[in-house]
């Protein structure tokens, strides 16, 4: 018998290439927990610079020294700082040489573009005077003075300069699409540290929010506004942070659960086997008590959201209603401000504690 | 009992609700102050905590050092509560696991048996255990759970690793009832060859030499060494400074995995074998065979830990008195702070008996470990050939057992 060898097909198979069952997973809950905690993630940093304008942040206001052309504009940086992260996450998916061909590729690209303008080569059409060999001479090596025409380079380098401010200016918009960039970093690629850290980073950015400071630095055709906007009323206001904290839980809770539901799914594989190996009825088992919990999950999550929601309202409606009501209350303390809120919440708080004592779970794990 | 997560999902609520106070920005009050309502309200959520029964099966009840022992663990939940709960098998911090997982996050139906393994390795001897089991059950969002221990262990032994010998041990010269194959420095019935003699009337024919016969042109006979049933004491040195090195390069340890193998060997042969371990006071097994006595002897072995300072001079003469006569008697020590040891071979040499000493040498160890200079250790070297030399030189078998040696080649050398 004849032995046939088989050549070895010089085209790699994708899965030596890049790890794409990362991105799809193992199950196609997990792939959908993934994309509705993106979408989240949008609402959620959309929402929070729809109140948070970051030109009338003091990082915009200090980055406008060195970068005169920073002007942050959230419809643009949201979507490509989120790209940008999930760029990062499909590059980490790459194997080995191709991860640093495509590292080496992205580099040369960039620098291409940049120094594209100042090395653009043109022939032009001067001559100069240069010494040349004659044709045909008695003497050897004699020359002669003669005029050649010659290359020339044009060089933009002021375009190249531009492209470089671009780029510059282009890149410090990740210091307001940072959130974006974390968190769709952590969502894919399973990060618990920059979930935190775009949730973290999102508080910071909102405590440098000033209302109004980009008139104080800028002229109004940058900032976009004339004269100082309408400050929006203190109940206007709580009602737009209801919104705000119920969309940091959703995003928090989502990003999660898409960790969460990815180590369940390790966990239901038999011991020492891999996904491989499961038969399509165990794959379908485990897919079916993964979407049996994922949706007993959003059950849970949407009833605690709109309970949640609703007592944020009570709260805010009761402070509004003593705030506004004749009486004893109103004159000994200033409601209508920021300490009133809190202190009707530490009240609420108070009552929800002393609920607390007598329902729910106790904890105290010799007595459970 | 609070989550990471509801730690740091409060702590930044907290966090928003001051620096809105701070910048008087209400925005940040109220999305902290729902943060915070949302982490209050999960608090009233019960977390499940099952009630469940709980066993293992093992590959073994013992194993030897380097040994692996696979562990199934087999849980079942005996109530009617259902949800994640995650497990941890406690382990022993000698412990590593090659295979598997001693902890795992399982979903529990009402009366469901669910199970999961791991493989363990232990490289040095003792008693272990694995348990206690941890339990911990979470809420929905992860930011309250509950643990519970389960008292539920599993005790189990690491016997000294044992090596099969390739050569008889030692020989004596008292003869017990029973013949076994051990031999002794007597002529009588073996198999082992001693000395050819002239044949005399009554020799059997078939102890005869027909080689040398046709050689010699007279009758010849083989002589083969008795072999008879002894009794070996293994004696091992447990004292404090025994414990020179760390993990399984100490004296002590090389000594266990020695006597153990010595005792296989000697059981196995269908001899009577004591052990006497002396530290701060002698213990012992008393003499016996077969393999439950070389069951109780490893377990001893195992039990072995360094302490006291007893000198082998003084436990000698307390254990003589007790140690049949003419018996070998087996030393496994590293001969190291003992100015007795002259003398106490003298004595028992004087006694009639035998003494056959195997000595880790603790300064290999020593110079390992970087803690002992060039100079001192040279010095000590020559000490421990003083010793050993002296020891020779009553007529006993010694062997210098350096670290990077099997037991097999101990006394090979000696």
């Amino acid at each position: 018998m004849e032995e046939i060898d088989e050549k070895p097909s010089r085209i790699p198979k994708i899965g030596d290439v890049i790890n794409y069952r990362d991105f799809l997973g193992e199950y196609p809950i997990i792939f959908g927990i993934k994309i509705i905690s993106s979408l989240a993630l949008i609402y959620v940093i959309v929402e929070f610079y729809s109140y948070h304008n970051p030109l009338d942040s003091l990082i915009t206001k200090y980055v406008r020294g060195p970068l005169p052309g920073f002007k942050p504009d959230p419809a643009v940086f949201v979507v490509w700082s989120f790209i940008a992260g999930f760029g990062l996450y499909t590059f980490t998916l790459f194997k080995g040489k191709y991860k640093f061909f495509l590292f080496l590729i992205t580099i040369f690209l960039v620098v291409q573009y940049i120094t594209d303008p100042a090395l653009d080569v043109q022939t032009g059409e001067h001559v100069i005077p240069t010494r040349v060999e004659i044709e045909n001479s008695e003497v050897e090596g004699e020359t002669e003075w003669k005029w050649k025409p010659i290359r020339l380079l044009y060089d933009d380098v002021e375009g190249t300069e531009e492209r470089m401010d671009d780029t510059i200016i282009r890149s410090s918009n990740l210091i307001f699409g940072s959130i974006a960039f974390l968190g769709a970093f952590g969502i894919w690629k399973r990060k618990g540290w920059a979930i935190a850290g775009s949730i973290a980073l999102a508080i910071i950015l909102g405590f440098l929010y000033s209302p109004n400071l980009c008139l104080e630095s800028s002229d109004a055709d940058f900032c976009g506004y004339e004269q100082k906007e309408k400050e929006k009323t203190w109940d206007e206001y709580l009602a737009s942070g209801v919104f705000i904290g119920m969309g940091f839980i959703i995003y928090i809770e989502l990003s999660y659960a898409a960790i969460k539901y990815e180590n369940y799914a390790e966990q239901f594989k038999p011991a020492g086997l891999d996904n491989s190996l499961l038969t399509d009825a165990q794959k379908k088992g485990v897919s079916r008590t993964l979407r049996t919990l994922f949706v007993s999950y959003l059950i849970n999550l949407g009833v605690m959201l709109l309970i949640t929601f609703t007592l944020a309202e009570v709260v805010i409606n009761v402070n509004d209603y003593v705030a506004n009501s004749e009486g004893r209350i109103q004159d000994s303390i200033e409601l209508q401000g920021p300490y009133g809120i809190v202190f009707t919440s530490l009240i609420f708080f108070m009552l929800l504690g002393f609920v607390r004592m007598f329902v729910g779970a106790d904890y105290d794990s010799e007595d459970a | 009992m609070w989550s990471k997560k509801a730690a740091a999902v409060a702590g930044g609520a907290l966090f928003l609700t001051l620096a809105g106070l701070i910048r008087l920005n209400y925005l940040f009050i109220s999305a902290g102050l729902v943060m915070l309502t949302f982490v209050v309200l999960a608090s009233f959520l019960d977390v499940w905590m099952p009630s469940v029964k709980i066993r293992r099966e093992t590959t073994s009840d013992n194993i030897f050092e380097d040994g692996t022992m696979s562990v199934k663990f087999i849980v079942k939940n005996t109530g009617l509560g259902l949800g994640f709960v995650e497990i941890y098998d406690s382990l022993p911090p000698q412990a590593r696991i090659i295979k598997g997982s001693n902890y795992t996050l399982l979903y529990m139906k009402p009366w469901q048996e669910v199970s999961f393994e791991y493989t363990l390795k232990l490289p040095i001897r003792g008693h272990y255990h694995l348990g206690p089991v941890k339990m911990r059950v979470k809420d929905a969002f992860d930011l309250f759970y509950n643990e519970r221990i389960e008292d539920s262990i599993h005790s189990f032994s690491v016997f000294p690793e044992v090596e099969v010998l390739e050569y008889q041990i030692i020989k004596s010269r008292a003869p017990k009832l029973l013949s076994g194959a051990m031999p002794l420095n007597v002529i009588g019935t073996g198999t082992e060859f001693y000395s050819l003699r002239e044949f005399v009337p009554g020799d059997s024919l078939r102890s005869v030499n027909w080689k040398a016969l046709a050689k010699k042109g007279k009758m010849m006979v083989n002589e083969t060494v008795r072999e008879d049933v002894m009794d070996v004491i293994l004696l091992v040195d447990a004292r404090e400074v025994s414990a020179v090195g760390g993990g399984k390069d100490t004296p002590l340890e090389m000594s266990c995995r020695g006597a153990a193998t010595y005792a296989k060997q000697l059981l196995d042969e269908r001899n009577n074998v004591a052990l006497m371990v002396y530290g701060d006071d002698v213990e012992k097994v008393d003499l016996d065979r077969g393999e439950h006595h070389l069951f109780k002897i490893l377990t001893s072995l195992s039990s072995i830990s360094p302490k006291g300072n007893l000198k082998l001079e003084i436990v000698l003469k307390d254990m003589l008195p007790y140690i049949p006569s003419g018996s070998p008697i087996i030393l496994f020590s590293s001969l190291d702070d003992d100015h007795t040891i002259s003398e106490a071979f003298t004595n028992t040499i004087a006694r009639g008996y035998t003494i056959t000493t195997i000595s880790p040498s603790s300064l290999d160890f020593e110079e390992k470990m970087k803690r002992i200079p060039a100079e001192p250790l040279l010095v000590a070297r020559m000490e421990r050939e003083n010793m050993v030399s002296e020891i020779r030189s009553f007529g006993m078998d010694v062997g210098d057992w350096r670290s990077d040696e099997s037991v097999n080649t101990v006394l090979q050398g000696g």
